[in-house]
């Protein structure tokens, strides 16, 4: 252990060089801290990202494989219209995907219309009455044609366009509202009494518009009656269980149809849509929703479900954009944090290369004295390890007090600029609109409402902005081992030197 | 103890040679002197025998063992101690602290180093005051016994010195040449010393001479 007492020694002695070693070395393990921590910053929130977003696969209706088959029917080029039907979803089989591992929740779906009964006025426009009530012939006849094709045989009746001259209301059958993104996201939300759940399965409860409840005076557990959709006589009483508030504007379809304003959408449970839909649809849903607790996990998921149902009318969509919107700024910043770590780790290599070249060359004497007493070369480049060795443990203390402001600083930064650029990248590509993307599938496709279960950009907005930096003992003990790497190349780079030199030279010269 | 056998050194050219088919033998208990002038190649075969190069020809035998074979390493290690003229001390070191680094290097068996050191240091005027200073603030004098002493201090039986008393005055000079008698005498070392000063060489009991590239035994 003598090698250790004389670099102590010589540390002593060598104030200035000591103060240098410690200052570039304190530099290095600062900027490598800075690294460390945003790189576990960004790892942290995006294994809280995966928690807390998680990824959706949505069981409906093969459109694709029903449109195929539908062309293989005719004979002619151009499909025939009146020939696609979609096979609705088998409720058991939902159910036994929702048993699968992985599954964090699941909600199913089933969206009919209904017209208004005893107790209940829709929300409208005068005009707007009259196009409901007095359409023109032309357009009535097309689309009750289109409304019966979509209801006959046991086919996925009661999208939205399919129902848009007679009925009053939208119907959507939930398992659980609060798993729908118009609630999760803030833009609806329940001002009184509760959300259907899963409690309210073969139930006549209902949630409705604030705005629709006052202008007929309705409050929770009032009730209400609605038509069927197909025979105007047959009658549904409705329970309001809860009543919320929508800050949805809806657009120019729904001044012209009361089921597209958003004050006409009742929210029933999934059970007592299908009632609506007619005896066929009993033991069906419109589509499932499972949310997973693992979006790494989404293709061995899809796979194991799709053992569970016919691939040919089925299709389970994935939907993990939430996650991988997420992702891409999180990965971002711990990619160019990775990278100072790299880099900083590199350039402290060959920086303090040279700065202990520079030292054993001033030091060639005093190793050439070493050498003639016998000391291995070995002992002497332990020494210079030693030496800066124990610079480096100053250092990491400096660095463990003052890697965190600059760990903050440079990380705030960072996320700031993935932040402005995750928006404007959002901005460019535009909000997603009712008819587009997320819009598609309100507007009658088979997920409906359902397509909207899920995670929101919001959620990845408030993940980046949750990066949470701080120096924790296992940065610490992973910089202790990068400085003692560091040390190590840089002295055994620097120990070529060392090694080929001869003390009868050295002392003689 | 210590033979050299046909040993010869050059440094460029082998016509060039400082000296050719060297047969010396040190033996335990006496001290030698080489006595020759400047540039003859007196430090050169100096370190030969302290094991810090080794002959362009011939053999150099420790104990009849080719320091090839003991390795200069160990040789310097554990068998010689070295003496140099420009003291090559530890600068960022005290005296003391000098002594007992070389002690710990020649894994010295002293049960006490530091109180050993001292009193080494004590019997050529280095009392602890001096000891416990950092040798550059030391004058040149105190510089060499300071060597001297590091040298003796860890106990190899063979100590070479070049100009040991070359800084020093003539009765701290005397003083030293007496300390290395009686080493070499009661203590059954062997000590060579590289010197020109005849008084030095007088006082040695057996003096080589380098002369014409050749060694001559003059006394």
């Amino acid at each position: 252990m003598n090698f250790i007492k004389r670099a102590a020694l010589s540390m002593k002695a060598k104030k200035g060089r000591t103060f240098l070693l410690c200052a570039v070395f304190s530099a290095i393990l600062i900027f490598v801290l800075a690294g460390l921590t945003i790189q576990s910053a960004a790892i942290t929130a995006t294994e809280n990202a995966k928690k807390s977003v998680g990824a959706s696969v949505t069981l409906s209706a093969n459109r694709e494989a029903a449109m195929k088959k539908s062309q293989d029917s005719t004979t002619s080029t151009k499909p025939d219209p009146g020939s696609f039907s979609l096979t609705p979803v088998s409720l058991a089989d939902a159910q036994k995907i929702a048993a699968l591992d992985n599954v964090k929740s699941y909600s199913f779906l089933a969206s009919s219309s209904a017209g208004a009964g005893d107790g209940i006025t829709p929300i409208s426009t005068d005009s707007e009455s009259e196009t409901t009530t007095s359409s023109t012939s032309n357009n009535e006849q097309a689309v009750n044609e289109g409304d019966e094709q979509a209801r006959g045989d046991g086919q996925m009746g009661g999208g939205p366009m399919a129902m848009q001259q007679q009925s009053d209301f939208q119907v959507s059958g939930v398992m659980d509202l609060s798993m729908l993104s118009d609630f999760s996201d803030g833009i609806a939300e329940i001002t009184s009494g509760e959300a259907i759940s899963e409690d309210d399965v073969e139930t006549n409860n209902v949630v409705i518009e604030q705005t629709l409840a006052e202008a007929n005076e309705l409050n929770v557990g009032d009730t209400f009656k609605v038509t069927d959709p197909e025979d105007e006589t047959k009658t549904y009483e409705l329970t309001i269980k809860g009543i919320y508030k929508t800050s949805e504007n809806g657009d120019s379809m729904g001044m012209q149809f009361n089921f597209l304003n958003p004050a006409n959408t009742l929210y029933t449970s999934y059970t007592f849509a299908n009632t609506l839909k007619g005896d066929d649809a009993t033991g069906t849903i419109d589509s499932a929703s499972y949310t997973l607790s693992d979006p790494k996990a989404m293709d061995t998921f899809v796979a194991s479900a799709e053992k569970l149902i016919d691939t040919d009318s089925f299709s389970l969509q994935t939907n993990d954009q939430a996650y991988q919107q997420m992702l891409q700024p999180l990965n971002n910043v711990a990619s160019f944090a990775k990278n100072i770590v790299i880099l900083v780790a590199v350039a402290g290599v060959i920086i303090l290369t040279l700065i202990v070249m520079m030292t054993i060359r001033e030091r060639r004497y005093e190793i050439g004295v070493l050498l003639s007493l016998g000391e291995s070369r070995f002992k002497v480049v332990l020494q210079f390890f030693s030496e800066i060795i124990i610079c480096m443990v100053v250092a990491l203390v400096i660095a463990t007090f003052s890697g965190n402001i600059v760990g903050n600083v440079v990380g705030e930064q960072l996320i700031n600029q993935q932040s402005q650029s995750a928006q404007q990248t959002e901005t460019n590509q535009g909000q997603p609109d009712k008819m587009g993307g997320d819009g598609q599938q309100r507007q009658g496709g088979p997920g409906g409402a359902m397509g909207r279960i899920g995670a929101s950009s919001v959620e990845a907005a408030e993940a980046i902005q949750e990066l949470n930096i701080s120096v924790q003992p296992k940065e610490i003990a992973l910089l202790a081992g990068l400085g003692i790497l560091i040390s190590f190349f840089s002295i055994v780079l620097s120990s070529v030197g060392i090694l080929r030199l001869q003390p009868k030279k050295i002392l003689t010269t | 103890m210590l033979q050299t056998q046909e040993v010869g050194y050059w440094y460029k050219n082998e016509d060039e040679f400082l000296y050719k088919n060297v047969n010396l033998t040190f033996q335990r208990g006496k001290m030698y002197a080489i006595l020759g002038a400047s540039g003859s190649g007196k430090t050169t075969f100096l370190s030969l025998i302290a094991g810090l190069d080794l002959p362009k020809a011939g053999e150099i035998l420790y104990n009849e063992e080719s320091l090839k074979k003991i390795g200069l390493r160990n040789y310097r290690k554990n068998d010689v101690s070295i003496i140099f003229q420009a003291y090559n001390l530890l600068p960022y070191m005290s005296a003391l602290d000098n002594v007992l680094t070389a002690m710990s290097i020649s894994s010295s068996k002293q049960a006490d180093k530091k109180t050993y050191a001292l009193e080494n240091l004590a019997n050529v005027g280095i009392d602890e005051v001096l000891a416990t200073k950092n040798v550059t603030q030391l004058s040149g004098g105190q510089q060499q016994r300071v060597a001297i002493v590091r040298a003796l201090c860890c106990d190899h039986e063979l100590i070479v010195a070049d100009e040991p008393t070359g800084n020093l005055d003539e009765k701290t000079s005397k003083e030293i040449v007496q300390l290395f008698q009686k080493v070499a005498h009661e203590q059954q070392k062997c000590i060579i010393i590289v010197t020109h000063e005849q008084e030095v060489a007088n006082a040695c009991d057996a003096v080589y001479e380098l002369k014409n590239q050749r060694f001559e035994l003059v006394k």
